[in-house]
């Protein structure tokens, strides 16, 4: 059998050797000239203050939660668009196909707008900023 | 093997013409591989040409003149760049977390590539056509994200970190408007196959003075059009949503600390991305390669192209918003909206059948 996965098996092996290979024609290219200013990190030219491997406040972690639950809700929703034209001309009735998916999104609106009402969609600020900007004014 | 009614993928007529078997797994495997560098190349080819097509652009939207010396129109700008650019030095900066740093271009660069492996291109330029074709497509193109915090976490640079963040949000925000809005296509032609979703938009859609308007999606759903096209903005990470990076923010976001061929890969990586997301809308809402008189390939290149245009004309006339502003657009604004565009798709299809 024409397997079509090995036909996209066949890009991916592509698609990573072209990377490498221009990877491997700059390294014939390119001078190297190590310094040690050079290898500092950008930061408008001055100093480096730290690094990045710090705890941080992820300011849209409800939003992330509530990704994870729609990204499901949108897998289980794939099934139904395929059959639902070929259903209906094979004389399956809407109450049958339609509503049982209109209950199911209906759900997931009220979830939605439940967590819109809580304040979970929206851009947290985080205490230690929000007090830093009553302070300041 | 396939049925009569499909149509031949691009692997299987080269094995017709190198007499290759394609039963045998290792045979088909040589035929796709020489389709794969076909596409890979025509791929590539397109965004070569974004290097001087961009300038140019926006020189024309701000009354610039725009690379001219180098060769006619300045095209030869590109090879010009090409070895410019690849014959740089690579810096890599202090503690950067070396196999992710190293990883996150070619993540990039490769998994915009993956996605074109279903893209039905005309003249039986395709070169697989599985069942689940539109949620592979869609698989993929999100893949990038995860290429966008590995270098941003990786750069151990502060800028870096801040657009890989973004990224993050960003994806959060899109991706579930842009997928429900691409189902509301396959309520239409009840299929995940890409060449049959073509197919189904080959129909004459009404008669207008003798002109046949075919049933493109865009044309009989035009606003999931409008939003799908807002949602791949944002999925492609271009104005007025290109927050991961920002320019004149946080100066380049994740690529800020990559220098030499790993920039050409995150830069070429990102454009090979928008003209994915032009293929997945030529070939959802505007009929993939149909189009009078021109062969298919040249339909599917001016399509692409057009969406293309369509992306860097946003970058010229509509400003970035900010990254709050997002998530409320996505999740208050587009999610709203494309879960009642699916119903309504659902109901009035249901209605009409």
């Amino acid at each position: 059998m024409s397997n079509p996965w090995i036909a996209i098996g066949a890009l991916a092996l592509v698609g990573i050797l072209i990377p490498l290979g221009m990877m491997s024609v700059s390294k014939l290219l390119r001078p190297r000239v190590p310094e040690q200013g050079k290898t500092s990190t950008y930061e408008s030219g001055e100093i480096p203050t730290g690094d990045t491997r710090i705890r941080f406040n992820i300011q849209y972690y409800m939003v992330a939660l509530l990704f994870v639950v729609f990204d499901i809700e949108t897998v289980l929703i794939f099934p139904w668009t395929v059959i639902y034209r070929s259903a209906l001309e094979n004389g399956v009735s809407l109450m049958e196909i339609l509503a049982p998916m209109l209950v199911f999104i209906g759900v997931l609106v009220v979830g939605l707008g439940w967590a819109w009402r809580n304040g979970a969609v929206k851009w947290v600020r985080s205490p230690r900023a929000a007090s830093e900007r009553r302070t300041k004014q | 093997m396939t049925g009569p009614l499909q149509a031949t993928t691009l692997p299987e007529t080269l094995s017709g013409l190198l007499g290759l078997n394609t039963n045998d797994p290792l045979q088909w495997f040589l035929a796709a591989l020489i389709a794969s560098a076909l596409v890979g190349t025509l791929m590539l080819t397109n965004t070569a040409l974004v290097i001087w097509a961009k300038r140019k652009i926006t020189a024309a939207f701000t009354d610039r003149i725009a690379i001219n010396r180098v060769g006619p129109f300045g095209l030869l700008i590109i090879v010009a760049d090409a070895v410019r650019l690849l014959s740089k030095e690579l810096i890599v900066p202090d503690e950067v977390d070396r196999p992710a740093y190293d990883l996150a271009p070619l993540v990039l660069a490769s998994s915009a590539l993956l996605g074109f492996a279903v893209i039905p291109m005309g003249n039986g330029i395709q070169i697989a056509d599985p069942e689940t074709g539109l949620a592979y497509v869609f698989a993929v193109a999100s893949l990038a994200s995860l290429g966008l915090v590995m270098a941003g976490y990786a750069s151990n640079n502060k800028y870096s970190f801040l657009g890989s963040l973004r990224a993050v949000a960003q994806n959060l925000a899109y991706e579930i408007p842009l997928v429900l809005t691409g189902v509301s296509v396959v309520i239409f032609a009840g299929t995940l196959r890409l060449s049959e979703i073509v197919a189904a938009q080959s129909e004459t859609l009404f008669t207008l003075g003798g002109l046949a308007i075919p049933s493109w999606y865009a044309f009989v759903n035009p606003f999931a059009f409008v939003l799908f096209m807002a949602a791949n903005l944002a999925e492609v990470g271009r104005n007025p949503f290109d927050i991961p990076e920002a320019p004149n923010e946080i100066v380049a976001g994740y690529m800020t600390e990559y220098s030499s061929v790993y920039f050409v890969l995150l830069y070429l990586g990102e454009f090979i991305h928008v003209f994915l997301g032009a293929a997945i809308v030529t070939t959802l809402f505007l009929g993939g390669p149909a189009g009078p008189v021109l062969p298919g390939i040249v339909w599917f290149l001016i399509k692409i192209w057009a969406v293309f245009l369509f992306t860097q004309w946003t970058r010229s006339a509509v400003p970035r918003v900010r990254i709050d502003q997002l998530i409320e657009i996505g999740w208050k604004g587009m999610l709203v909206l494309s879960i009642a565009n699916l119903v309504l798709t659902a109901v009035i299809v249901g209605v009409l059948v």
